[in-house]
């Protein structure tokens, strides 16, 4: 499970994110959604360990990511919105080298499977510019599901993806929640996190403006909009001027 | 439709100029221009400023005293270096003629209403560009005080360049048409390898029955044995005449007086316009070709510039790991690992204990047999130098580490692993490989290397200093490779890692400044383990074990090297905790 308090993340005088505090249980799904520069990745970066907060307190799985970061990033996985990988690095080459890393003895019983669900069980010895870009993701998912993480952080998870890679992104994320992880996606497309959320968050300007279920957020709405979406009720609470109506 | 083209170059140049000026405002780049233009100016202008015999250029290629032996012999030797470049440019390639455009170029120029001719004119008055800058570089470096005006120089070279690019770019079109009646690149290439066969065995049966036979190999003592066999091989019989072509393009850049210069203009004058004549009426499909180069070209830029020193090629060939990898064990390994496969080469152990196999036997038998002697004695010190170049020039080179990891700092940082693991993993293979080359080098040093001037080295001795080399050279590379990977993420901005890296002056100087950082820490490193070696040296030539006095001293010397090296990976490990990836690590 995740937990965040006060999470600040400055740059010299820009406040990126302010005082952020929230929690994600495991089997919960939390997408993270704001304007640009609301300081959605920025919040990520922290909670996966890339960049340091200037303050706050970020628990993984139990272990404060500050003063225990080793085994807190064992239990955590993070997919950036463009696949990162290593360009002279075959498919296996990488799933070997993430076993070393997380020290995975086993991980040849898992990678298959994983490669087989994936559908890239066939591009073992394949460079990544020999792949597209979905089969790119697809052997980012499989390097950082290797270790069987406890939470998970995606950026933009569905960039790139073609309609059935969406559905089967979908439907893993929702797999991996029932399995108990505990997960936060940060996504521009609403209607997609809808269908994939449990909790919503949404930033602006690097604060909290409202978190909670869908039902809770929808309810606090309801006086105003009716029976809204996520959209409409994030261009409410984001207050984001010349939104363009609706077309019905 | 030619003005919407110039108006698209010059506003580029120009902006670009300015871009750069303005660049100069942050310290970095302001720092880098400086040295970067005080090292130019040193290549350029030194033998003007230190004007004593020792820095009088002596080699030039038309110094006011040639004969017109001499002068022919020069022009030969020029023609045939373009001979073979023509050569090349007609063997070598396989693919289609490609004009190679920008992404943006390709983008604009391509779907407006602009003719083929019009975009091969916009190329060739582009690459004028590029042109007309090489000439005045090299007039400055190669040409500026060897008799003659500065004029002909730079219009010389200008010819060069300008006929060698007309040149190449005809025959891509050529190798196009030819590809498209369905003569494949094969059969091109017999072709064209055909008649240089058939000419070269013609002038080897001229030669061998007309110009008496070079002395023989152990009888060489310098070049100019060789110059006489080449001056008249070169500038007799058919081959001056086979050469004419190439001959005539040289010879303006080679002339002494302005009436020579233009006596000698006009029929590469000719050449060029009938160049121009053939690109400019070949009717070849380019614009497929030109995507594809373009987007290929655009990748590479865009590769570089995120700090990959081989962006495309090899990358589309798999290469074996080097040894197979368990996924349990220290991961600093599994960057050992990565890194060797990212090197490219074939660095597995076996590969090298071949190679150092094949240096032994070849440099024992060159140093035992008598006709090969005098090679193996001009092969040792060389040997010597290139070994004491890869420990001050090595880390500049082999960059598989954070120089070539930075773009994914991003990545490295979710491993759940302590920093100094990470350093270590990342120093391993660029010390390793070093480690590598110089073992090879050291063996071929010590068959090589009977004697050292007119010191006689025994066996024994030279065995001595080798195993003293194997020893401290592993932990030299570590230490010698803390200084850039801890620069690289002290200065981020300062490496050529970001986008939009920076070129030309300001690049050169940062990149002058970092190799003297380096050397002055380097020695800095070393002075603790000299002293060491020293001690030990000398206490146990005082009681008398004079044997083992080298390697034991290189042993403690090694283990105060490495002692050195462990903080050094230690603090790359705590500049990396630190390193903060979201920090600006563009210029």
């Amino acid at each position: 499970m995740i937990e965040v308090e006060g999470l600040t993340k400055l740059y010299q005088e820009f406040v990126a994110v302010s005082e952020l505090s929230f929690g994600v249980q495991p089997g919960q799904v939390m997408g993270l959604v704001g304007p640009n520069g609301a300081g959605k990745t920025t919040t990520l970066r922290c909670l996966a360990g890339i960049i340091p907060p200037t303050r706050g307190i970020i628990r993984i799985s139990g272990h404060d990511l500050g003063s225990d970061a080793i085994a807190a990033k064992k239990e955590l996985a993070f997919f950036t919105d463009e696949p990162r990988l290593f360009d002279y690095l075959t498919v296996e080459q990488h799933l070997a080298f993430t076993a070393r890393i997380y020290q995975v003895a086993n991980y040849q019983q898992i990678a298959h499977p994983l490669l087989e669900e994936l559908e890239i069980a066939d591009k073992a010895d394949k460079l990544p510019g020999e792949l597209s870009r979905g089969m790119k993701q697809k052997l980012v998912i499989a390097c950082g599901l290797l270790h069987s993480p406890k939470v998970i952080f995606f950026d933009e998870p569905l960039t790139g993806l073609d309609p059935m890679g969406i559905r089967r992104m979908k439907d893993s994320i929702l797999r991996r929640a029932r399995a108990g992880a505990a997960i936060v996606i940060s996504s521009h497309l609403l209607h997609l996190l809808e269908e994939v959320c449990s909790h919503v968050l949404i930033l602006k300007n690097g604060r909290k403006i409202i978190d909670g279920t869908l039902a809770e957020i929808r309810q606090k709405y309801s006086e105003q909009l009716g029976n809204a979406n996520l959209e409409e009720v994030f261009f409410h609470a984001t207050g984001e001027a010349g939104a363009p109506p609706r077309i019905s | 439709m030619m003005g919407a083209l110039l108006f698209l170059l010059s506003t580029s140049w120009r902006n670009r100029l300015v871009m750069r000026v303005r660049r100069l405002k942050q310290p970095k780049y302001l720092i880098g221009a400086i040295v970067g233009l005080l090292y130019f100016l040193y290549v350029c202008f030194a033998r003007f400023l230190f004007s004593s015999h020792s820095f009088r250029y002596r080699g030039g290629m038309a110094g006011a005293g040639d004969s017109p032996e001499n002068l022919l012999f020069k022009e030969s030797v020029g023609a045939l270096i373009l001979f073979f470049i023509v050569l090349l440019g007609w063997v070598v390639p396989h693919e289609r003629a490609a004009l190679v455009f920008t992404e943006a170029e390709v983008a604009f120029l391509f779907p407006a209403p602009v003719s083929r001719k019009t975009l091969i004119h916009f190329k060739l008055l582009k690459s004028q560009f590029a042109i007309l800058f090489t000439s005045l570089l090299f007039t400055l470096i190669f040409g500026w005080s060897r008799g003659g005006a500065v004029w002909i120089r730079a219009l010389g070279w200008w010819v060069i360049f300008s006929t060698l690019n007309l040149h190449l770019l005809a025959a891509s079109f050529a190798r196009t048409m030819l590809l498209d009646r369905g003569i494949s690149n094969w059969k091109r290439r017999a072709l064209v390898l055909g008649i240089v066969i058939v000419l070269a065995t013609g002038i080897a049966i001229w030669t061998w029955r007309t110009v008496p036979p070079p002395p023989p190999v152990e009888e060489i003592t310098s070049l100019s044995d060789m110059k006489y066999y080449a001056e008249k091989v070169l500038s007799s019989g058919p081959l001056v005449w086979l050469l004419y072509p190439f001959r005539v393009v040289v010879r303006p850049y080679l002339a002494r007086t302005a009436t020579a210069f233009l006596l000698g203009l006009w029929p590469p004058l000719l050449f060029l316009g009938l160049h121009y004549l053939w690109v400019a009426r070949s009717d070849v499909a380019f614009e497929e070709a030109s995507v594809e180069a373009s987007r290929k070209v655009a990748e590479k830029v865009a590769a570089i510039r995120a700090g990959k020193q081989h962006p495309l090629s090899g990358l589309k060939k798999r290469k074996r790991s080097p040894f197979n990898l368990q996924p349990t064990g220290s991961p600093a390994v599994a960057f050992l690992w990565k890194n060797l496969i990212s090197a490219r080469s074939g660095f597995t152990l076996r590969f090298w204990l071949l190679l150092i196999w094949i240096a032994v036997v070849v440099g024992w038998s060159a140093a035992a047999s008598a006709r090969t002697a005098g090679l193996a004695a001009m092969l040792g010190p060389v040997v010597m130098a290139f070994l004491a170049l890869s420990f001050f020039m090595g880390p500049q080179f082999v960059r598989q580490d954070f120089r070539q990891e930075l773009p994914m700092a991003d990545v490295l940082k979710t491993y759940p692993l302590p920093a100094w693991q990470v350093a270590l993993g990342e120093l391993l293979a660029p010390a390793a490989i070093l480690t590598a080359v110089q073992w090879l080098l050291i063996a071929l040093a010590t068959v090589t290397l009977p004697q050292f001037g007119p010191q006689k080295l025994p066996l024994d001795l030279r065995l001595g200093f080798a195993f003293a080399g194997v020893a401290l050279a592993p932990m030299l590379n570590l230490v010698s490779l803390v200084i850039p990977n801890s620069a690289v993420l002290l200065f981020p901005g300062w490496f050529q890692t970001g986008r939009d890296a920076p070129q030309g002056f300001e690049a050169t100087g940062q990149r002058a400044v970092f190799a003297v950082g380096q050397l002055v820490v380097l020695i800095l490193a070393l002075i603790p383990a000299a002293v060491v070696f020293a001690i030990v040296f000398y206490a146990l030539v005082y009681v008398n074990v004079l044997s083992l006095s080298i390697p034991l001293a290189a042993i403690a010397a090694a283990l105060v090297l490495a002692v050195e090296a462990g903080f050094g990976v230690a603090l790359v490990g705590k500049l990396f905790k630190r390193f903060d990836v979201s920090s600006e690590t563009t210029p």
